[in-house]
Formats: structure tokens, C-alpha cells, sequence
């Protein structure tokens, strides 16, 4: 009776070269040191220091999706869904910023 | 003779043994697993609460010191929010009803379901553990606010890892129910033709499964700052307070609408069912749900009008609170238009139901109060949030689930309850809430503030009368309680529809068996609601 489906007919064998990966890695590093660089040497900017923190950490965080954890092989819906939850989370975000700058 | 000895194998003897419940996989024995346990929590709950009334008696210290006093309010709150209100029925019964009424055999991943029981087991032995372990419970209030939790010599740290814990076991029944109703509906049951019951859990699973990770963050940087003494929200260490605050509520808010979707789903079951009549607008019912849920998570902020948040800010909260009112009126008209020329049958379910609206307006109107930013600068942290919320809490849901356990009581456990006793306790049981909660809104408006185990003279009679009315409502939740077990021990055969209600789940046998259905059930022509009578209208 019950209605199974297959989600594993929707995945297959991905061969990523080293190449991509180490990429990957590379630019994950780089992305690390500009936020050290930008905490040690910007702090003074207060709230854009934050913000360019906060997105270099998204841009990481969809790196590692998108690459590592394979969400370019992945069905549309799985992009949809992340989208959705970034933008609740970017939501979220503003409106405890907005209290900050308007305090 | 084989063939009804077939007939007669059900979910509840099939297996017999211990192991064969704390390890099973069948979603109406989880549903059961969670009820059992959800009720013990419930009435140790409800024995704090009766303490804290009883030393509320009188001025003054009465049977316990305020330190005390500031522990069993605590643990009162966080084991009526965490392990009650909050998978009360969702996990009991969204677990048991939602495979059968989507016309299937089970969950989707039932062995998830069952990590998230023994979750729940965990946590509830964690919160427990702190009356033995550590400084003893926790005594800063469930919201375990900074910079004080972070300092006091209580158990926070156990007591914030039980939330942690509590919130995986709420987060995998959120997942399971959301697979659930994309992939395992009965054929032709579109999303449109689903029952509102499974509708309010969707929209419940989609908050469980997207805000309850900021608070188990949040209750993590509470351990981190008290172990290592990391300064993210103490101010003597440059931590922020206030941002302790907004995390803390960014999950906390959404969590009232788990706690209350649900509640609308079992009310939106009840009503059609003892009208005989079909809802009245299905659609808008369904889609506030979603409304509820989507707006929910962004009106944390009017926890926080007197806290030092921005004024700007304050303004778009109280804005967005004042949004939500609509959708859950939505829901409120149309249930009183399903009623409107129905056959009405009161039965205790139905009791219930209407139970609900009364208590959840009062709920909800006073939720606008303390919504209004110039108002709720005056009853903030006073007795009016504490009988605001108590009317939304166990007003709302609690009323709603009393009224779920007895509507669905026939078909768990095949048997009927006694209906006169369930009569009176339902009576009982309104009026003692109305005594023990009424008061507190007049209390708040006078001043009194709350979390304070002693009071100035002029709330004396006011306190007197919310303590009588406490012991009012103990009496109708030992007699329910009485009857139910009664009804399950020595009760008349429940016939398989005793409602006459047309969902899925009254076309299976009382109690199911272990599939649910031993012939493909037939859905309703034209909707879940589509009673005979309302054909001919």
C-alpha cells in the first residue's frame, strides 16, 4: 500500500576531480583569511564588518553546499528549499541588525 | 473461526511485551509511547503548579522559601512547554492520526520516529536529572534569559541541554510529518483534499523543522558562556543581553504556533464531525495555517518592548503582531459558520472545541493587549502576560487536547468512556480554569508582577480566589482522568464510528490494525467534509 518512491533513482555516480576539490578548498581558505583580515584590520567599521563577515561566512557555507555536498548534482527542489532558508535566515538577521542600528 | 480471529488482531495485541512498545515501529504505538509520556509530565506539571498556587495562598512565605518558589516555577515551565504543550499533539496524536487519516500504514521513516520518542525519553531525563544533580533546578524561568543564567549557581547547564535535546525529538517528528504528507497521501487525496487536521501539522512541521535549530544554538552559547566564560551576552564580559533575547524568541515565538496550530487542527476535525456539515471555507482554514506559520516567525520581537530594544524596531514588531490576529481570526469565523445551521450534536469532544474559542479569544485578545506597545509598557512581567498566556496555553491547547483524547478515545483504544462523568468533568474543568486564570488578568492590570513568590495585601482575595479555582480544576482533571482509564478498562465496545465523522480514520476498525486498513479506504466525494446532509443543501 504504501506509496514508496524511489528517491534513489534521482541520484547517480558523480566523479568530481581532485582539481574541483582542492579548488574548492583554496577558495574556502582564501575566503577564511579575508574574514580574519577584515575582523583584525576593520574592526573599527563596526556594523559593515559584521555584515561582510556574515556574508563571507554565506558565501563559505554555499561553497561547501554546492561543491562538497554536491547540491550542483542535486534536484532544483534542493536549491529551492536552501533559497528559502537562507532568506528566512537573511530575514532574521536584518531585523535583529535593525534594532542594533536603530537603538 | 481463523477469520475473525484476524479480524480481531489490532495494533494494541498483536505483540505483547515491553520490548515490543519501546522498540516499535508502528506509529500509533510511538503515538501511544508519546501520549503516556506527555501525560506523566503533564500532571507532574500540573503539581508544581498546584504548589506554586498554594503558596500564592496567602501573602508571604507559605509551605516554601522564594528561592524554591523560583525553581518549581522554572521547572514548571520548562516541563509544560518542552515536554507537554509543545509534542502534545503533534507527537501523540499527529502521530497516531496524521498515516491514517493521509489513508496509509505508517510515517514515512518510522525508525526516525521512533529516535525521536527516545529523544524525548533523553530529554525529560536530563531536565529530571536536575533536581538530584548539579545546584539543583534551574531558577531563572523557562526563558533561561542572560546574563543571569549565565551566572546563577543552579543546574542551567543540564537543564538547557534537556531543551537542546527536547528540540531534535521535535525536529525529526517535524521532518517525518513533513515527508509524510508530500509522499505518502492515498491516491487522489490532493493537498486541497486533505484533511485540516494534517494541514495544521505541515504548517506546524515546517516551523518545528526551521526554528528549532536558533534555539538549540542559542541554548548551546548559554553552556559555552558558563563553561568557558566566552562574553556573548554577559555585559560585564562585553556580551549582549538583548541579543540573547532576540535568539531566544526568533525559535520561541514560532514555538506559541507550534503549540497552537495543532490545537486549530484537532478544533477544525471536531466541529464539521458534531455539526454533521461541511467546514465552512476549507481553504482559508488550510491556507491561515501556512499565514500563521510564515507571519509567526517574524513578531518575536514584542517579547521585548520593555527590554531595551530599539523603538524603531518595537514599532515593526508590534505592527506584525497585530498581523497574525487575522489569520487566526480567519479560522475562529469559520468554525462559527460550520456551525451555523448544523445539526449540532454537544457531545464532550464538541465541549472541548467550543471550549477552545472561548479561552483562545480571551487568549488572543489579550495577546493584543500586550501587543500595544503604550499597554504593554504597563503589563509587561506582570500577571496579565501569565494569564494571557495560560488562557492560550491550556486554554487553547490543553482544552484541545483533552478534546482530541476524547474524540479520538473510541478509536485508539475501541472502547467508550462514560459520558456523564465526562460531562461533568469537562465542567469542572472550564470553570476551575476560568476561576484560576480570570483573576491573574485583573492581577496584572493592578500591578502585581509575576515570578514573585510573595505579594502587597491588595491582591490577597484575588490570589485566594485563583488558588480555589486551582483545586477546582484538579478535581475535573482527576475525575476525567478516572473516566478515561475507567472507559479503557471495563468500558462498552466502541462501535467503529461512534461520530459519525467521515475522515479516513473512521472507516478503519476500533482500534486499527496494524496497517490501519485491511481495504484501500475510499475518500469522501468532495472533500474531507462533505457530510450526507450537506449534500442536499
Amino acid at each position: 500500500m504504501k506509496n514508496q518512491h524511489s528517491i534513489e533513482e534521482s541520484h547517480s555516480e558523480h566523479i568530481t576531480s581532485y582539481r574541483e576539490h582542492f579548488g574548492t578548498w583554496v577558495g574556502l581558505i582564501l575566503l577564511t583569511l579575508m574574514t580574519v583580515f577584515i575582523s583584525v584590520f576593520g574592526a573599527d567599521l563596526r556594523t559593515i564588518t559584521v555584515a561582510t563577515a556574515l556574508f563571507i561566512a554565506s558565501v563559505k557555507a554555499l561553497v561547501v553546499a554546492y561543491y562538497f555536498m554536491h547540491l550542483k548534482y542535486d534536484p532544483r527542489i534542493y536549491r529551492v528549499l536552501i533559497t528559502i532558508v537562507m532568506s528566512l535566515f537573511t530575514v532574521f538577521l536584518i531585523m535583529v541588525i535593525l534594532d542594533y542600528l536603530t537603538r | 473461526m481463523t477469520a475473525i480471529a484476524t479480524q480481531q488482531i489490532n495494533y494494541l495485541n498483536v505483540k505483547k511485551g515491553i520490548w515490543s512498545w519501546i522498540f516499535t515501529l508502528d506509529h500509533k504505538r510511538i503515538g501511544l509511547l508519546y501520549l503516556y509520556s506527555i501525560s506523566t509530565f503533564f500532571l507532574v506539571g500540573v503539581i508544581l503548579g498546584v504548589l506554586m498556587r498554594l503558596e500564592l495562598f496567602n501573602p508571604g512565605r507559605d509551605i516554601m522559601e522564594a528561592k524554591t518558589y523560583n525553581q518549581v516555577f522554572t521547572l514548571h515551565g520548562v516541563i509544560m512547554i518542552f515536554l507537554f504543550i509543545i509534542p502534545s499533539i503533534p507527537a501523540a496524536f499527529g502521530n497516531f492520526f496524521l498515516p491514517i487519516m493521509l489513508g496509509t500504514d505508517d510515517v514515512s521513516l518510522p525508525r526516525l520516529n521512533l529516535l525521536s520518542w527516545w529523544l524525548y525519553v533523553i530529554g525529560a531525563l536530563f531536565a529530571l536529572s536536575t533536581l538530584v544533580f548539579g545546584g539543583g533546578p534551574a531558577d531563572t524561568g523557562w526563558t533561561f534569559y542572560a546574563p543571569y543564567s549565565v551566572k546563577t549557581g543552579t543546574n542551567v547547564s543540564m537543564s538547557v541541554m534537556a531543551a537542546f535535546v527536547l528540540g531534535f525529538s521535535s525536529i525529526l517528528t517535524g521532518l517525518n510529518f513533513i515527508v509524510t504528507i508530500h509522499r505518502l497521501r492515498t491516491p487522489g487525496m490532493t493537498f486541497n483534499k486533505m484533511p485540516l487536521f494534517a494541514w495544521a501539522l505541515y504548517a506546524t512541521s515546517w516551523i518545528q523543522v526551521l526554528a528549532t535549530p536558533i534555539i538549540g544554538i542559542t541554548l548551546l552559547m548559554i553552556v559555552v558562556e558558563r563553561v568557558f566564560g566566552i562574553g556573548l551576552f554577559d555585559p560585564s564580559m562585553g556580551g549582549d543581553p538583548i541579543l540573547y533575547q532576540h535568539l531566544f524568541w526568533i525559535y520561541s515565538h514560532p514555538a506559541v504556533y507550534i503549540m497552537a496550530l495543532p490545537a486549530m487542527g484537532v478544533v477544525s476535525e471536531i466541529i464539521p464531525t458534531f455539526s454533521q456539515r461541511t467546514i465552512f471555507g476549507y481553504k482559508p482554514i488550510a491556507y491561515s495555517s501556512m499565514a500563521i506559520a510564515f507571519v509567526g516567525y517574524f513578531v518575536w520581537g514584542h517579547h521585548m518592548f520593555t527590554s531595551g530594544m530599539s523603538g524603531s524596531a518595537a514599532i515593526i514588531f508590534s505592527i506584525l503582531t497585530f498581523l497574525v490576529a487575522i489569520p487566526t481570526a480567519i479560522k475562529v469565523f469559520n468554525w462559527l459558520a460550520t456551525l451555523y445551521k448544523g445539526s449540532i450534536d454537544i457531545k464532550v469532544p464538541l465541549l472541548f472545541a467550543l471550549a477552545f474559542i472561548f479561552n483562545f479569544l480571551i487568549g488572543g485578545l489579550t495577546g493584543l493587549v500586550v501587543g500595544a506597545l503604550a499597554v504593554d509598557v504597563h503589563v509587561h512581567d506582570t500577571y496579565f502576560v501569565v494569564g494571557h498566556f495560560h488562557y492560550v496555553m491550556f486554554g487553547g491547547t490543553g482544552f484541545a487536547f483533552f478534546g482530541a483524547l476524547h474524540y479520538w478515545f473510541p478509536k485508539i483504544w475501541g472502547k467508550m468512556y462514560n459520558m456523564t462523568r465526562a460531562y461533568v468533568a469537562f465542567g469542572l474543568l472550564f470553570v476551575g480554569f476560568n476561576i484560576l486564570y480570570f483573576p491573574m488578568l485583573i492581577l496584572g492590570v493592578m500591578g502585581m508582577p509575576r515570578r514573585y513568590y510573595d505579594y502587597l495585601p491588595q491582591f490577597h482575595t484575588l490570589n485566594q480566589i485563583s488558588t480555589i479555582g486551582s483545586w477546582i480544576l484538579v478535581v475535573g482533571l482527576l475525575l476525567m482522568i478516572y473516566n478515561l482509564i475507567a472507559g479503557y478498562r471495563k468500558g462498552p465496545k466502541a462501535a467503529g464510528n461512534p461520530w459519525h465523522g467521515i475522515t479516513l480514520e473512521w472507516q478503519t476498525d476500533s482500534p486499527p490494525p496494524l496497517h490501519n486498513f485491511d481495504k484501500m479506504p475510499e475518500l469522501p466525494e468532495g472533500g474531507p467534509y462533505n457530510y450526507p446532509n450537506a449534500k442536499s443543501e
